[in-house]
């Protein structure tokens, strides 16, 4: 039963990834790569991992994919470049760090024994073992990141403000 | 196991059929309702005192001729109508209509799936049903339904993070995300949520009108400047989707998280046998639909450039203040 499921969110999953490459409408493939975004919340509820679950969906399904679709349906499509054929010098360039990636997934793989299925964790206080891991003992890079994440904000509000 | 999927099964079939069903008679009930407030009628030709009123408009609406304007991009033209029907359903999913009870030694619990982040679902799929807002408007190739739709993504937007920190006061004195423990810890302690966070539940009021469209907050429909907004080129049974999965079935689910939240869900006196908790989790949570379609037809609409001020420069910083005050009662005193 976990395996008909993992498979299926699986294949979900790299089907609609593949798909927000390869489509040439930019709204489209948006829609692959929310779908993805779905799909990798659905894996990690089938792992039990309901928490992140939960946030994959608030934080990268709405809050983060809402302000790509904002943009890029409000592009007008008229007035920009048409697709000129296949990209060879661009894929040329590309080429090496395509393969320096697979090259290190490969080593990854031989190093740590990922080719069994995940296990599902029998865990049911997901929040709570977060909330307390995350504010005793990450509790000073968790404190950086927020910093880090108002500089960010201010910063944009700063940027985005109209002069008077 | 297979018992336990007949039983899901079950769940998930009652309560699509009751939540659809519901939803074609709320029209009904709003019609009557948006009468009797403008000193009219409201339907009474068709049946008994219009009962049948909904039946007709669903025969008209899928008689009608199926148009898709021109330009318009159809594989999403057809997808925005399921994004935006699908998360409103979903809601339905985390919703607790009941205590759990036995049948043949098989404890049977009224909900769908008690995840134990049944109100961060919720909020992740009020907020998903923005795509379908959008994408409908985006793909109808038309000014008016594209202006509509980004409206609908600034309100939706806003009023997800005030709806979040809102509800963190309940939480936090609830000591769980899970809708059945916030219930049991009502009974428990013999109280309703909202004697101790009013001002959440106005929050959440507010909220909910916005993120379910109804006014003052529908800037996205605008009959006066938008003719109806994002859903203008849809025609026959796809333009009825729409009111059907916005109005109504995502204010009947936010209303029972409502429930849930702030009025003790299912707890009342037993007063109508073994269905009482049934009745009384019903009853709440019309009372607080008939409150929103009483809004709808007494208020005038906001302005769209104050309903976004109203959200991050008024109800935000209240949220925040709610949060921080009720983070320290519960602090010093349990």
């Amino acid at each position: 039963m976990e395996l008909i499921v993992f498979i299926f969110l699986s294949v979900w999953l790299v089907l609609s990834v593949v798909g927000a490459i390869i489509v040439k409408n930019p709204v489209h493939s948006i829609l692959f790569f929310l779908s993805s975004v779905l799909a990798t919340a659905g894996v990690f509820f089938s792992l039990g991992a309901e928490l992140i679950a939960g946030l994959q969906l608030i934080i990268y399904a709405v809050a983060i994919v809402v302000f790509y679709v904002l943009v890029i349906t409000t592009i007008p499509w008229e007035k920009i470049k048409k697709f000129e054929g296949i990209y060879l010098g661009e894929f040329l360039v590309g080429l090496p760090f395509i393969i320096i990636s697979v090259i290190f997934i490969a080593l990854l793989i031989n190093k740590y024994d990922i080719s069994s299925i995940p296990v599902k964790v029998e865990i049911t206080d997901n929040v709570t073992r977060v909330g307390k891991t995350l504010f005793t003992y990450y509790l000073f890079p968790f404190e950086v990141a927020s910093v880090i994440l108002l500089i960010a904000m201010i910063g944009a509000i700063l940027l985005g403000r109209k002069e008077e | 196991m297979i018992i336990d999927v007949i039983i899901a099964l079950g769940k998930i079939a009652v309560v699509l059929l009751v939540g659809l069903g519901l939803g074609a008679y709320l029209t009904w009930v709003e019609r009557k309702v948006a009468g009797h407030i403008q000193a009219r009628m409201g339907p009474s030709v068709v049946g008994p005192f219009g009962l049948f009123q909904p039946i007709a408009d669903g025969v008209k609406l899928l008689t009608k001729e199926s148009i898709i304007p021109r330009g318009a991009d159809v594989p999403v033209y057809y997808l925005a109508l399921i994004l935006a029907l699908v998360p409103s359903l979903l809601i339905f999913s985390v919703i607790p209509f009941g205590p759990s009870f036995t049948i043949f030694g098989k404890e049977i619990k009224p909900i769908i799936s008690d995840v134990n982040i049944g109100l961060l679902i919720v909020f992740a799929m009020g907020s998903i049903a923005v795509y379908g807002t959008i994408f409908a408007g985006w793909a109808s190739n038309s000014k008016y339904a594209f202006i509509g739709s980004l409206r609908k993504a600034a309100v939706i937007v806003s009023y997800e993070v005030v709806l979040g920190f809102a509800v963190l006061g309940v939480i936090l004195i609830a000591g769980s995300l899970s809708t059945v423990e916030i219930v049991n810890s009502q009974i428990e302690k013999g109280i309703w949520y909202i004697v101790y966070q009013p001002v959440a539940f106005i929050l959440y009021l507010f909220c909910m009108l916005a993120e379910s469209g109804r006014v003052p907050f529908d800037i996205q429909e605008a009959e006066a400047e938008l003719v109806t907004g994002y859903n203008v080129e849809y025609g026959g049974m796809r333009f009825g989707l729409f009111p059907l999965a916005e109005w109504y079935l995502n204010v009947v689910g936010l209303s029972a998280i409502a429930v849930v939240l702030f009025f003790g869900g299912w707890s009342g006196p037993n007063i109508f046998g073994p269905l009482s908790p049934y009745i009384w989790f019903l009853v709440k949570t019309f009372a607080l639909v008939f409150f929103t379609l009483w809004l709808h037809w007494t208020l005038p609409r906001f302005q769209a450039k104050d309903i976004t001020d109203i959200a991050w420069k008024i109800l935000l910083p209240i949220a925040l203040l709610n949060v921080v005050v009720t983070a320290f009662v519960v602090y010093l005193f349990s």
